[in-house]
């Protein structure tokens, strides 16, 4: 019999295997779990990393499911104390992770649909695990189709990375940034812009979006114009987090916890609640 | 249920034998109108007729600091800590028992807090029938005057010197039975009891809702928009004592400290409130309550709508100590339904 006493609180040794800049300021980080398992999340979920003297954290996981592999990839934005140390970790450092936790992407849903994925800024990061779980089983999905909106070029992550996608053919990739500079050629404005310029069979297809705060009442109305209902709506929604178990209440979207309820919610759930969008 | 009647004569044997094996606390006059629950010590005097206890008994089962793990920066092994002190909480007054139901209902589910699980399970609670009421409580008016679980014993005082005392578990039993001369009650202290009961019942109801508290949440749901959140708030310092003193608040936030040597250290959980300004701000600095009306609401909305949509109760019990703890004078439950239920009314 195992005597160990249980914690939900405890984190379980994982170590860095690989870091590759994306951006000024976003990294990937490629990390294996020290019990040799696969991390066995799904698309959507996050999980809470911890570097012991500075603090713990929530972040999305931005690598697709995978059975064997006992490797995932989180991409972190340099911004706070916990972020700053996992920057400044080489790899073979350890780190502590709780979770995967909370809802994630509903794929079987989208099976036989279109699936359009809208990614405002650091919002690829999460989808990025949803986007390539479905390309894993492209066959089983019809169209797809990826928009990216970025603040400015310099901020873009993942740029090979989607021009891959774009010239493969399984992805319609379009992109677009607010403000340009001199080498940008592509599209400009936010986000919204670029839903004029796909048509999609509005009946057949589910949405996926992660952005910032401000960009989803923008995203969702354009959707309707499109003609596509509540429950064809999926958003992950950031909240701070401390807990991941419902209880420490900063999360709190009204009366949902965004970290069990969510992060991923389908827009019929959440409509009503003021807190949300 | 077993009741048995016990006389004042016989405490100061129970209290000294109790307190070899548990942390015992009980009610005790700090300064007048302030009473709190304090270590027992012998000749210490019992405030058997306090209101109110300015501190809820949260603290006993969810520190205001408690460490949850330790971690070795080195290996990154890490360890869960448990400190569950076994104690007793003598003179628990039933809207404070309530609140305790709450929690154990709240942090039990789901995935089950264990340092609280282990806290609770190691705490005898004994519960005690108020004799006086705070002029800011209105507990008889949102459910919270009995309860019916929850308790180990139930005392109620019947006379100067005697008691009576309602068995709620057998460890209670046990504990009342340890001084060997405890007899079971009779008809007439029974008597005795409800009529004590209900003397009080009748005084704290001069004091409540206007509505049924049952109420609250429908009434809540119409009131998202209403005036009355910037009206209160605009003046709210944000300073969280609400939460503090509130028996049923028990958001925390999570920190942790490294030894000197960087080498080993803890994790810690403390006392965090909805009503601070930081408490929904993410990395970047985006707020999702920016806005003293947006904490504000948000508090009122979970003790009078979340927790009852979770839970079937009001996640307030009345007790009123926000109301007292309150420097702007805008914490109170009972003015903000009652004004709620006024702008309301005619909807009904």
């Amino acid at each position: 019999m195992n005597t160990k006493p249980f914690s939900p609180y405890v984190p379980r040794p994982i170590t860095l295997i690989e870091k590759t800049q994306l951006s000024d300021f976003v990294t990937r980080f490629t990390f294996e779990q020290d019990n040799g398992k696969p991390l066995a999340h799904k698309p959507g979920q996050f999980v809470n990393l911890s570097v012991y003297g500075v603090g713990e954290a929530p972040f999305s996981i931005s690598s697709p499911p995978r059975r064997t592999n006992v490797s995932f990839e989180i991409a972190i934005r340099r911004i706070g104390a916990v972020t700053q140390a996992l920057h400044n970790l080489e790899p073979g450092a350890k780190v502590g992770l709780r979770g995967p936790y909370g809802s994630s992407f509903p794929v079987m849903k989208f099976v036989g649909k279109d699936v359009l994925i809208v990614a405002g800024g650091l919002g690829y990061i999460p989808l990025r695990s949803l986007l390539f779980y479905q390309l894993r089983h492209r066959d089983e999905f019809g169209r797809m189709v990826l928009m990216v909106g970025t603040r400015d070029p310099k901020e873009r992550i993942f740029v090979d990375e989607i021009a891959e996608l774009a010239a493969s053919g399984d992805v319609e990739v379009l992109e677009t940034v607010d403000m340009p500079d001199n080498t940008w050629k592509g599209n400009v404005g936010v986000i919204t812009t670029l839903m004029p310029k796909v048509d999609l069979d509005a009946a057949n297809t589910y949405v996926a979006m992660v952005g910032p705060p401000i960009m989803y009442r923008f995203v969702i109305g354009e959707c309707r114009k499109k003609g596509m209902a509540s429950d064809q709506i999926f958003v992950s929604l950031e909240r701070k987090m401390k807990c991941g178990l419902g209880k420490c209440g900063h999360c709190q979207i009204n009366e949902l916890n965004t970290c069990i309820d969510g992060p991923v919610f389908c827009y019929t759930d959440i409509e009503a609640y003021q807190e949300a969008i | 249920m077993t009741t048995y009647t016990v006389y004042k004569e016989q405490l100061p044997e129970l209290f000294a034998t109790w307190s070899r094996q548990y942390a015992l606390y009980v009610p005790a006059k700090l300064r007048e109108g302030f009473y709190d629950l304090v270590p027992w010590k012998q000749d210490l005097e019992i405030a058997w007729e306090f209101d109110v206890a300015y501190n809820s008994p949260k603290r006993f089962l969810l520190p205001p600091k408690e460490t949850l793990i330790t971690f070795d920066r080195e290996t990154y092994e890490a360890a869960p800590v448990f400190d569950a002190p076994p104690q007793i909480l003598f003179g628990v007054h039933p809207y404070d028992v309530k609140a305790i139901n709450q929690l154990d209902q709240l942090l039990e589910t789901g995935a089950p807090d264990q340092n609280y699980v282990r806290r609770r399970d190691a705490t005898v609670i004994m519960a005690l029938e108020p004799l006086t009421v705070s002029h800011t409580a209105f507990w008889a008016s949102v459910g919270a005057a009995t309860v019916a679980h929850g308790f180990d014993l139930y005392w109620t005082k019947i006379g100067p010197a005697s008691f009576t005392v309602e068995v709620g578990s057998a460890k209670g039993e046990e504990l009342l039975m340890v001084v060997g001369n405890i007899l079971p009650a009779t008809p007439g202290d029974k008597e005795g009891a409800r009529r004590a009961q209900s003397r009080i019942l009748a005084k704290a109801r001069r004091h409540g809702l206007r509505y049924n508290w049952e109420e609250t949440p429908r009434l809540l749901s119409k009131s998202w928009d209403s005036p009355l959140w910037r009206r209160y708030s605009q003046m709210c310092l944000a300073c969280g004592s609400c939460n503090i003193v509130c028996p049923t608040c028990y958001c925390f936030d999570i920190r942790e400290e490294a030894d000197d040597a960087l080498k080993k250290g803890v994790r810690n959980r403390y006392w965090d409130g909805c009503m601070l300004e930081s408490f929904a701000k993410v990395a970047g600095n985006h707020n999702f309550r920016p806005k003293a009306q947006d904490r504000y609401r948000h508090r009122y909305f979970r003790k009078g709508k979340y927790i009852y949509d979770k839970i079937g109760e009001l996640g307030c019990v009345g007790c009123g100590r926000c109301v007292r703890a309150c420097t702007a004078g805008i914490a109170n439950p009972l003015k903000v339904f009652n004004e709620l239920w006024e702008e309301t009314a005619h909807e009904y």
